[in-house]
């Protein structure tokens, strides 16, 4: 899969124009997974950077006649789960990254974004114009806005869960058919990025973390700038407050009190993007709890943290509070801080109001030298014992093999989403070793557990994948069969989230 | 699973009222508030700057912080330093460098990253 009919090229070429395609070994290395230790497993053999939803239309057409395996990314900023980098070696990377169309609909606080808008640039946009809309951003803004959403990423605010606020898509299909969802089916409809259902099946998920087709344009729905943020930064001293805490807060997540998910993580999340490990101890093993009580002590934090916070009108932000703080009433927490921003304040300047960041990819350098991270994130019920159970586990791997704790337990509105962080240092391969044992370890844990991932890097989708077996894994025949229907020479994305086309099952690892 | 890293940055909080934009672009005395970059510009090329390399080399970017760690703070902001080439910005894009990703030429063409290497060695951001 690593060459190509040269006429293919030609014909690429001849479609998005000569600039546009490109193949040397340096676009090859651009396009690849910077924080992998062996980028040459999954790097691409070309990429080919198409400027309009008609140029995409085109490069499928050719990609069917000469059976290229195409790869679509939005921006390729999806650092942690592979970057730009495909799942099969040799394919050809599709960057829609020169796509950047953005059209707001102030009254309504929606969004139509083609995939090579950045968090940034919808921001300025958005600045530009003085748009009262916010965003919400993940902790790498510089990642595409249509790209995070389709592959279920999530932001600080109440519009947290991207994918929820998805509204009316257009797609490329992989027979190179345009189509819009929703509304947006019908010809200059109105309500295309304001109701979501449509006439008939709803499609919009069917091109989540999938393979069916390439997204052109994402309708998304923004919040209105609210009158005021308020909330609480809680601090707990000891690692056993993670049951109570998360038994604390769900009740109001259920109600809808809470409308954002609140994640409570340890002390490791500040110390790794402000600071490198060496500045801690020179110890290779686990950090020990001096340096631990160091850590904390520096950044004044408890061993858990959470920030908790409300949106809206004052003397909505004003008693949900009240109900946050009597639901802690008299419990042992370590410390609590309020945080309050009010339309008329200067600019807050924080994600949790909607400004993109890029600082936290710091983290990549805790080790020192060139570092990176893959996630570990399964998703299990929210209830306080099973995360306490699920915390001890997941820390006794970290410990067993050798890599500091890095976690924090996401709380959605049914559910906990545990995500752990595995930081590493690319150049050392004894540690790369380790990394890649314990993630396997990781999921092996979960699965004992039924519990499944919600996202995952590249070289182990099959993996994630696999762990949903139902059924003799009924979901991944269905996803299959889905996919041999719509893309018969497999050309879209061969092998992502674990869907293989017919002619490729055999690369399944 | 950034947001992990984010929440607990915001446990720093202190209770400053002043907004983002520190000259040496790293401090933060309160990380709940004043991570927000200074976006604006002045001329085309300090445009596509902005645009394309702002969000890690201005205020509180991911490149402003870890370089911060390995030169004066004040210069760790690209448009403060003195020492760049041509040749140095074209490689650090284009083979990454530490902890920076490559930039491909789909997200900067050629064309484009020459005139962000004119402005940075131009002195036009002094």
């Amino acid at each position: 899969m690593t060459s190509f009919n040269p006429a293919a090229f030609r014909a690429f070429a001849a479609a998005i124009g000569q600039d546009w395609v490109m193949t040397s070994n340096e676009d090859r290395i651009t396009y690849s997974d910077h924080f992998a230790a062996d980028e040459s497993k999954h790097q691409p053999a070309a990429a080919i950077v198409p400027a309009t939803a008609q140029e995409v239309r085109a490069v499928v057409r050719i990609a069917n006649q000469y059976k290229v395996p195409l790869w679509p990314i939005s921006r390729g900023k999806n650092f942690g789960y592979g970057g730009a980098a495909p799942v099969t070696k040799g394919a050809v990377v599709l960057d829609l990254s020169r796509m950047k169309k953005i059209e707001v609909d102030t009254e309504n606080g929606t969004v139509l974004v083609e995939p090579g808008v950045s968090f940034f640039d919808l921001y300025d946009y958005l600045q530009a114009r003085k748009i009262p809309l916010w965003l919400s951003v993940p902790g790498n803004s510089w990642g595409s806005v249509a790209g995070n959403a389709l592959d279920r990423g999530v932001g600080y605010t109440s519009y947290g869960d991207h994918a929820a606020r998805i509204c009316g898509l257009e797609v490329v299909l992989p027979d190179g058919d345009l189509v819009r969802t929703g509304m947006g089916a019908m010809e200059g409809n109105p309500s295309w990025q304001l109701y979501k259902p449509g006439f008939g099946p709803s499609w919009d998920t069917m091109f989540c973390q999938s393979n069916f087709g390439i997204v052109t344009k994402l309708g998304l729905w923004l919040m209105p700038e609210p009158e005021s943020v308020q909330g609480l930064d809680f601090e707990f001293d000891k690692p056993e407050d993670l049951g109570w805490a998360i038994d604390t807060i769900m009740p109001l997540r259920r109600e809808g009190v809470i409308q954002q998910s609140p994640s409570i993580g340890n002390w490791l999340r500040s110390a790794a993007v402000m600071t490198t490990r060496q500045q801690w101890t020179k110890d290779k093993g686990p950090l020990n709890d001096k340096v631990v009580a160091g850590i904390r002590e520096k950044f004044k934090i408890g061993w858990w943290s959470v920030q908790v916070r409300f949106y809206g009108p004052t003397e909505i932000t004003d008693a949900s509070l009240r109900v946050l703080e009597k639901a802690f009433d008299k419990k042992p927490i370590l410390s609590k801080k309020p945080a309050k921003w009010t339309r008329g304040d200067p600019p807050e300047g924080s994600p949790v109001t909607g400004v993109p960041v890029s600082f936290p990819l710091a983290n990549a350098n805790w080790h020192g030298g060139r570092g990176g991270h893959i996630g570990y994130s399964p998703v299990l019920p929210p209830k306080g014992d099973l995360a306490m159970d699920q915390f001890k586990r997941t820390y006794d791997l970290y410990s067993k093999f050798g890599m500091d704790y890095h976690a924090s337990f996401a709380m959605g509105d049914r559910s906990l989403t545990n995500v752990n962080q595995i930081l590493y240092d690319k150049d050392n391969p004894d540690m790369m070793g380790r990394v890649d044992a314990m993630f396997r370890a990781l999921v092996a844990d979960a699965s004992a557990h039924n519990y499944g991932e919600y996202r995952t890097h590249i070289e182990y989708m099959d993996l994630v994948a696999d762990s949903y077996g139902f059924n003799d894994h009924a979901l991944r025949r269905l996803n299959e069969r889905v996919k041999d229907a719509l893309d018969p020479n497999g050309i879209i994305a061969p092998g992502k989230s674990g869907i293989w086309p017919k002619a490729l099952r055999g690369e399944r690892s | 699973m950034k947001r992990a890293v984010l929440a607990a940055i915001f446990a720093l909080a202190g209770c400053s009222e002043k907004p983002a934009a520190k000259a040496d672009g790293t401090k933060i005395e309160n990380a709940f508030r004043g991570a927000m970059q200074d976006r604006s510009s002045k001329s085309p090329p300090e445009a596509l700057f902005v645009e394309k390399c702002g969000m890690c080399h201005r205020q509180m970017g991911m490149g402003t912080v870890i370089l911060a760690r390995r030169m004066d703070p004040k210069v760790a902001m690209l448009e403060a330093r003195t020492d760049l080439t041509a040749e140095l910005i074209t490689a650090a894009a284009r083979q990454g460098i530490g902890n920076m990703p490559r930039i491909s030429r789909g997200e900067v063409s050629d064309a484009q990253l020459s005139e962000i290497s004119n402005y940075l060695t131009k002195g036009a951001a002094k």
